[in-house]
């Protein structure tokens, strides 16, 4: 019995479409540094195969022990760290959960919150362990320490592990990155981030069959991070079009 | 990586090989006509008022020959409850060898109450359902039947996999197909156990044997039958169908050149 | 270490003739699932939570038998449930399901009998996305749904993927029929794609917004639900289990449904 062949014959629907266990897999997700901090992005939808099993995933996994369970749109900034789901639903819930523990025991141990470094390390440690036996993950870490200022941080399942400014991930990446290259300047203001940073993903939703739902936003600053909304995409591409003449690619008639 | 998450950790055709599909059965010949060898085919069982009737024929077949004709698989297991085999004779008798040491450990103990059918029916399937998950399955499909714990008639079927399910009569290879549409016809839901008989059970399922044994290719006219009541179990081991009449076959047209 | 995989086909194109490959050798080996039909659903209300389920068990085109419920009370102080606060519906490989009903069972008890507290909706969810998650690798072939009331009294529902990633929502439709019904579910519980009428023209007209509804229009909704799958769903029908949980406990009501 050849165990990892066994599991790619049952899951894989990739090359087998019709394959008897379909795995949730999530996708658009960005996050980028600006002056005011980092702005993460995502859509909702999670599909398996050809099947949409959910339009309301919530893509960005708080990190910290402080604000697990937190998710409701507030003005007061909740510190710790913001995880980004891409790839398989389960192993990015699984995982970023096993991270926040360890970033608890951390808290714990060394009375002082991680850095964004070292989390992203367990993390890419963690997924380059499992090299091989099938996990599927792209995810971003985003977070602010008195050590790192605002950090930003690519962890895959290849085991990949790369700071940077800006990252796009999923099959709507190339979608957002377009419109992310075009429009980002470090000076943005933070309505302007927000806004480009919905902007984004609203491209690679209306381009990329497996993104859509509700755009997710989260700011990062300092003082920790805060949300700013879980909103329908229908209503704003449709506001996006017709009050500012984009998607002219689309007919207004009903 | 790419930007196609439902690629991302799927195993890389360069550096895995092609996916196998081959572990979808999916075409091609069955894996369970190359693991078991000597198989027995379907087992029958019915519940009536006050008690269960189980049947098998004694046939063993290996392949498509008929082995071994005097092969019996009801077995007892300790005067309250039987269990009916299908499937892979060597794992019948092992499961047999379990039973037996269960049996002989329970006499032995001191708390003095022993497993009814529903108990062993629950632990069997879990001996079915541990062996599949490690992949070193228990090639049966059986049938408890007994009294459950308030003493009403128990029947519940376990398979290979661990799957289990209840009726009030059940069935299990072939007689899933020929035998369970004759007794749900016989014994609609509607009726209820309570209304049957236990002569009416036993003679159903005699005739379930016949039209098993006029159309299953795996099947003999030779059969077990037992009846379990609270007065205790009733086997037959050595019985013959009775009353055959092939008149029908004379109809029967091959499906090829011969149509006429 | 960035890899670029190119387009995900799986196969390189190229100019050069390929070798056709000879066909792989046919590795048979046992086939651990099987799919045992039926499909499962739930809401919340303010209130309150509903879990239904069909009761047909299937294998391939065979009805095993019409009485096999999908969901089960958690937690409960003895084998009837009683006591339970919890609801749980198993849909898929029966055998992965019930192995994974009675995990969560004990892990519910023990919590109670270790903590003196009954464990909460939220922190069962959880435990619940981790026993999935620790079969990763051989996973059970189910889609399951949690119900019950959260630390408010509100319905709470949390529906899982076969490795453990769940969300909490407010209807879902799991199994044979989900595609079935859970466009049905959009429509009629979160009002997707129902505008106010006269709220405006064209672009501007208002969507309706969702609102929990009241328990006797749940109940319908359900059922209408059921009655409809069954007559596009070979694999659903027999009969509609449901159980609602309101603070008063659990309560189970049975309908019949179509039997063809």
């Amino acid at each position: 019995m050849n165990h990892s062949a066994f599991l790619r014959a049952m899951t894989d629907d990739h090359s087998n479409p019709s394959c008897p266990i379909k795995l949730a897999h999530g996708t658009t997700t960005l996050a980028f540094r600006f002056q005011g901090g980092i702005i993460v992005c995502t859509d909702s939808r999670a599909t398996a195969g050809s099947w949409i099993a959910s339009q309301t995933v919530k893509k960005v996994i708080p990190v910290s022990r402080l604000s697990r369970g937190e998710d409701k749109a507030s003005d007061k900034p909740t510190p710790g760290l913001l995880g980004t789901m891409a790839g398989g639903a389960a192993d990015c819930q699984y995982w970023l959960r096993y991270l926040s523990q360890q970033c608890t025991l951390h808290e714990i141990r060394h009375k002082r919150r991680i850095t964004v470094a070292a989390a992203s390390k367990i993390l890419a440690n963690l997924t380059y362990a499992y090299k091989g036996y099938g996990l599927s993950m792209g995810t971003m870490l985003a977070g602010m320490t008195p050590q790192e200022g605002p950090a930003l941080y690519y962890i895959d399942s290849d085991g990949t592990r790369l700071p940077g400014n800006m990252f796009c991930v999923g099959s709507g990446q190339t979608f957002a990155y377009g419109v992310l290259d075009a429009n980002y300047r470090y000076d943005l203001s933070e309505k302007e981030a927000l806004d480009l940073g919905r902007r984004a993903i609203l491209a690679a939703m209306h381009r990329d069959a497996y993104s859509g739902g509700f755009i997710n936003c989260y700011h990062v600053k300092e003082e920790g991070w805060v949300h700013h909304g879980f909103d329908d995409m229908n209503p704003i591409f449709w506001k996006t079009k017709l009050d500012h003449g984009e998607f002219s690619n689309v007919t207004s008639q009903l | 990586m790419n930007h196609f998450p439902e690629a991302w950790g799927r195993p890389r055709d360069d550096v895995y090989g092609a996916y196998n599909s081959t572990y979808l059965q999916t075409s091609g010949p069955k894996a369970h006509t190359t693991s078991p060898a000597v198989t027995g085919t379907s087992v029958l069982g019915v519940k009536f008022k006050g008690g269960v009737v189980l049947a098998t024929d004694n046939l063993a077949s290996y392949g498509s020959l008929a082995r071994f004709t005097d092969v019996k698989r009801l077995r007892v297991f300790g005067g309250k409850a039987v269990v009916g085999f299908g499937g892979d004779v060597s794992d019948m008798q092992y499961i047999d060898r379990l039973l037996e040491s269960i049996d002989i450990r329970e006499n032995y103990s001191s708390h003095g109450n022993m497993l009814n059918a529903k108990n062993l029916h629950t632990y069997l399937a879990k001996v079915f359902y541990k062996r599949r998950s490690e992949f070193n399955p228990l090639w049966n499909h059986i049938l408890v039947a007994g009294f459950d714990a308030d003493d009403q008639p128990f029947l519940s079927s376990a398979d290979l996999l661990g799957t289990t399910f209840s009726s009030p009569h059940l069935a299990t290879g072939f007689g899933a197909h020929l035998a369970v549409p004759i007794l749900r016809r016989k014994f609609p839901d509607e009726r209820g156990i309570e209304t049957i008989s236990r002569e009416e059970a036993i003679e159903a399922l005699k005739e379930c044997l016949k039209v098993l044994f006029y159309r299953d290719a795996r099947s003999l006219d030779k059969y077990s039958i037992a009846v379990i009541t609270q007065e205790g179990i009733d086997l037959r081991e050595d019985e013959q169908i009775e009353g055959q009449s092939w008149a029908f076959a004379e109809t029967i047209r091959g499906y090829g050149s011969q149509t006429s | 270490m960035t890899s670029l995989m190119g387009h995900p086909s799986g196969q390189t194109v190229g100019y050069s003739f390929s070798q056709p490959t000879a066909a792989p050798v046919k590795e048979h080996s046992f086939y651990p699932y099987t799919d045992n039909g039926g499909s499962t659903l739930g809401i919340t209300g303010s209130d309150f939570a509903i879990l239904a389920g069909d009761t047909r068990s299937t294998s391939g085109y065979s009805i095993n038998s019409r009485m096999v419920p999908k969901v089960f009370k958690i937690g409960g102080d003895d084998e009837t449930g009683k006591g339970a606060h919890i609801l749980l519906s198993v849909v898929g490989f029966a055998a992965d399901g019930n192995a994974l009903k009675e995990r969560l069972d004990a892990v519910v008890k023990m919590y109670k009998y270790q903590h003196g507290k009954s464990m909460s909706v939220t922190a069962c969810a959880q435990r619940l996305s981790t026993i999935l998650y620790g079969k990763r690798f051989f996973p059970y072939y189910v889609h399951v749904i949690l119900a019950g009331l959260d630390e408010e009294g509100k319905g709470a529902l949390y529906s899982y993927d076969p490795v453990g990633s769940y969300e909490r929502e407010e209807c879902r439709a799991a199994g044979a029929a989900s595609s079935l019904i859970m466009p049905f579910l959009d429509n009629q519980v979160k009002f997707k794609n129902q505008y106010v009428p006269g709220s405006g023209e064209g672009h501007a007209l208002q969507p309706k917004k969702a609102e929990p509804l009241p328990r006797e229009t749940v109940e319908q909704l359900v059922r209408d639900a059921f009655t409809s799958a069954v007559e596009r769903h070979i694999e659903v029908g027999d009969n509609l289990q449901m159980m609602i949980i309101t603070r008063d406990g659990i309560e189970e009501i049975f309908h019949p449904l179509k039997k063809d």
